[in-house]
């Protein structure tokens, strides 16, 4: 799998998904959940899956409970597996292309470095601002103001809002300048480690392009769409 | 190799000038030891010499600074690249890349070397610097001590002659200390130029060459390591700690704070083993330990912010975990590392109002003593954002103190403090002792726990490893004490 040019495992990443969304019969999903399952084994992502159930289950029983009330238990169903998929799918995609290759992949399709480097350090820096928050709630409750979430606490969540923007901003402010310091802004950069697409990348391309196609022409006549 | 001749500086939009009439020359070789307090200017001195002043932030920059000759004005940023290396103070800022090894490469490519190039200078520095078992890791996920060494690898691989570091010993362990001391004598003992910018001096005092104190802007002094004890105090990076009463309170009273067989595990790894240990009425107990020795996750357990895996925690007999995390605020108050993850009033009276309302106390009287405990009577009307860092850590610390908590926890109170601070620290902590309040300070400042603590306890990778009254000396269970 790393041997593949990152931009090949993005785009069958997002043949992968984009078949998901396109799924209009019942059926199908529940192949795709068991398909999709089943190959987190092989990818060796099982045991980090499970514990990314924990943000996925919430997520779907919330799903779940509105399509029943607006729609019926099969709707419901239907669009509960459907995000389990999504999800999951997103998830194998995140775990088998860094963030450094998602930023390379943007480049080569012809953003800029700046912007291609500014998005990817916003991606990681999202768990430091995570990590950033959780302090920041130990800080708070720890002078007895309640985070629990009831309606009457909505005010006190001001407490982390802004904490939290203020370090952001201070935190952007010296990242800028750690940057600037290390030639972030300096023309004619080189990049080592060039991603280059090979045969086998160009033929896997081809191949779940044209599965996909098969696929939503499958779904959409089958399902009498 | 660089000369400030009459250098001031002023912030875009200050009225304030930070640095005043600063001449300085910098001969290659120099191992210097730039100090001074908060606010002194020691950072904008460090930015000024690797040129981030004037061409990344502004200001007005008066007089000259050249580099081997050169009108730094005159030169672009990307010139400074192989001349200046600036280590900043926060690693969370200094690394932006995923692995240890693009945060090498970053610099390298930026520089337009070819691939090559890029890898040999990698594998050379990683090697001197003893860091290649870890270059796939990210470089959030190392220790502090880890952090800086990756930090100093990814400007030594630009092969500067001149490496600045922000105060790198802020934040690490007296083992992290240690092991970076040796680093930068090496650095400096191959020929490169190592200027430290240090607020708080240690060890590192007896390595350096040189030693630069600054106040308000100005040089003070200027000269070799020996000479500068007058104006080391002068300037209070020396801090004089008040003499230590007996107390008499905590004696053989009943425990406060009990803690039973505390365990608690995260992901894979065991943070506490079976920590015992009681907080006695009135006294103010020290916790030791190095980083990552569970110090925090104990803490985090006296307020119910973290509920025991196995074990117990108790105050005045009452089980921890069968209260509310708000009741327990009332109880225990922790301040923690960070005092900006407090702060979300305008000024710092809104900030101890919200503290003094939970304790039901009368707030302007209450104000008026915390006001006075703390120094921060002239600071009530100013925003808790724009105050120095010892100031907002005594606002921090005053808005916990104003609930009137039974115990007070103070979570690494001495971390980016100079010396002013701690002594002001110490000496509220003095009154505190008077006043019978229990503290219970969680630190790796094993200095400042002696002038301050009437006991302590060490945790190591989670176990408690000794214990004593401050007489007892640390020295058993520590090694390298102080960077």
């Amino acid at each position: 799998m790393k041997r593949l040019d990152p931009r090949t495992r993005l785009a069958v990443g997002f043949l992968a998904i984009a078949a998901v969304v396109a799924t209009r019969r019942s059926s199908t999903v529940v192949a795709e959940l068991i398909a999709v399952v089943g190959i987190l084994p092989l990818l060796g992502l099982i045991r980090p899956w499970i514990s990314s159930l924990k943000f996925m289950l919430p997520v779907t029983v919330l799903v779940f409970l509105v399509g029943t009330i607006s729609f019926s238990l099969g709707e419901a169903l239907f669009l509960s597996i459907r995000l389990v998929n999504l999800l999951t799918l997103s998830f194998v995609v995140f775990q088998k292309v860094t963030v450094k290759e998602i930023g390379e992949s943007a480049r080569k399709i012809g953003l800029p470095y700046g912007f291609s480097f500014i998005l990817t350090s916003s991606m990681r820096y999202v768990p430091l601002l995570g990590d950033r928050l959780a302090g920041i709630m130990d800080a708070q409750r720890s002078r007895g103001i309640d985070l629990r979430p009831r309606l009457r606490n909505i005010p006190n969540f001001l407490a982390l809002a802004v904490p939290l923007l203020v370090q952001s901003f201070v935190l952007s402010e010296q990242l800028a300048m750690a940057m600037e310091a290390r030639g972030f802004s300096i023309k004619g950069r080189t990049f080592r480690k060039l991603m280059r697409l090979g045969p086998v990348d160009w033929i896997l391309m081809a191949l779940s392009t044209g599965l996909f196609a098969l696929f939503v022409s499958w779904e959409v006549l089958g399902s009498g769409g | 190799m660089i000369k400030l001749n009459n250098v001031s500086y002023r912030y875009k939009g200050c009225r304030e000038w930070v640095l005043r009439d600063i001449d300085l020359r910098i001969e290659e070789g120099d191992f210097l030891l730039l100090c001074g307090g908060s606010g002194s200017g020691k950072s904008t001195l460090a930015y000024v010499l690797s040129g981030l002043i004037p061409h990344f932030l502004g200001g007005e920059l008066k007089g000259e600074v050249a580099f081997q000759g050169i009108d730094t004005a005159s030169m672009s940023i990307s010139d400074f690249l192989s001349r200046v290396g600036l280590i900043f103070q926060n690693s969370d800022a200094q690394l932006f890349n995923g692995t240890v090894e693009e945060e090498m490469a970053f610099g390298l490519e930026a520089m337009g070397l070819a691939e090559a190039e890029i890898e040999r200078r990698i594998k050379e520095v990683a090697h001197a610097l003893g860091i290649e078992s870890m270059m796939d890791r990210s470089p959030m996920h190392v220790s502090g001590g880890e952090k800086r060494l990756v930090a100093i690898a990814s400007v030594l691989c630009l092969n500067p002659h001149v490496l600045i570091l922000d105060e790198p010993f802020s934040n690490l362990d007296w083992a992290g200390g240690a092991r970076l001391r040796q680093v930068l004598v090496g650095l400096n003992r191959s020929g490169r130029t190592v200027i430290l910018v240090e607020q708080r001096l240690g060890q590192i005092i007896k390595d350096v060459s040189r030693c630069v104190i600054m106040e308000n802007g100005r040089i003070i002094f200027d000269g070799p390591p020996v000479s500068s004890r007058h104006y080391l105090e002068k300037a209070r990076l020396l801090p004089q700690y008040p003499p230590k009463t007996h107390n008499t309170q905590s004696g053989e009273t009943l425990p406060v704070v009990s803690v039973r067989n505390l365990y608690h595990r995260k992901i894979d790894r065991d943070i506490l083993h079976d920590i015992s240990m009681d907080v006695r009425r009135g006294e103010i107990l020290a916790i030791l330990g190095k980083n990552g020795a569970g110090k925090t996750t104990l803490a985090r357990h006296l307020n119910g912010l973290l509920k025991p895996q196995r074990g117990e925690v108790r105050v005045d007999g009452v089980r921890v975990s069968q209260k509310k995390s708000p009741e327990m605020a009332k109880w225990v108050g922790i301040s923690f590392q960070n005092p900006s993850d407090q702060f979300f009033k305008n000024t710092v009276r809104e900030e101890l109002v919200v503290g003094i309302s939970r304790s039901g106390a009368n707030p302007e009287k209450r104000l008026e003593e915390l006001g006075e405990l703390f120094g921060l009577k002239d600071l009530m009307d100013r925003s808790p954002h724009l105050l120095s860092e010892g100031q907002k850590k005594r606002t921090a610390v005053a808005s916990i103190l104003a609930m009137d908590p039974r115990v007070l926890v103070l979570d690494e109170p001495t971390i980016g403090q100079d010396g002013r601070f701690l002594e002001t620290m110490a000496r509220v902590l003095a009154a505190l002792r008077r006043k019978g309040q229990t503290v219970v300070m969680v630190t790796h400042d094993l200095e400042f726990a002696r002038a301050t603590a009437d006991r302590w306890i060490m945790l190591d990778e989670g176990r408690v490893v000794g214990g004593g009254s401050a007489a007892d000396d640390f020295k058993a269970v520590v090694v390298n004490e102080t960077p």
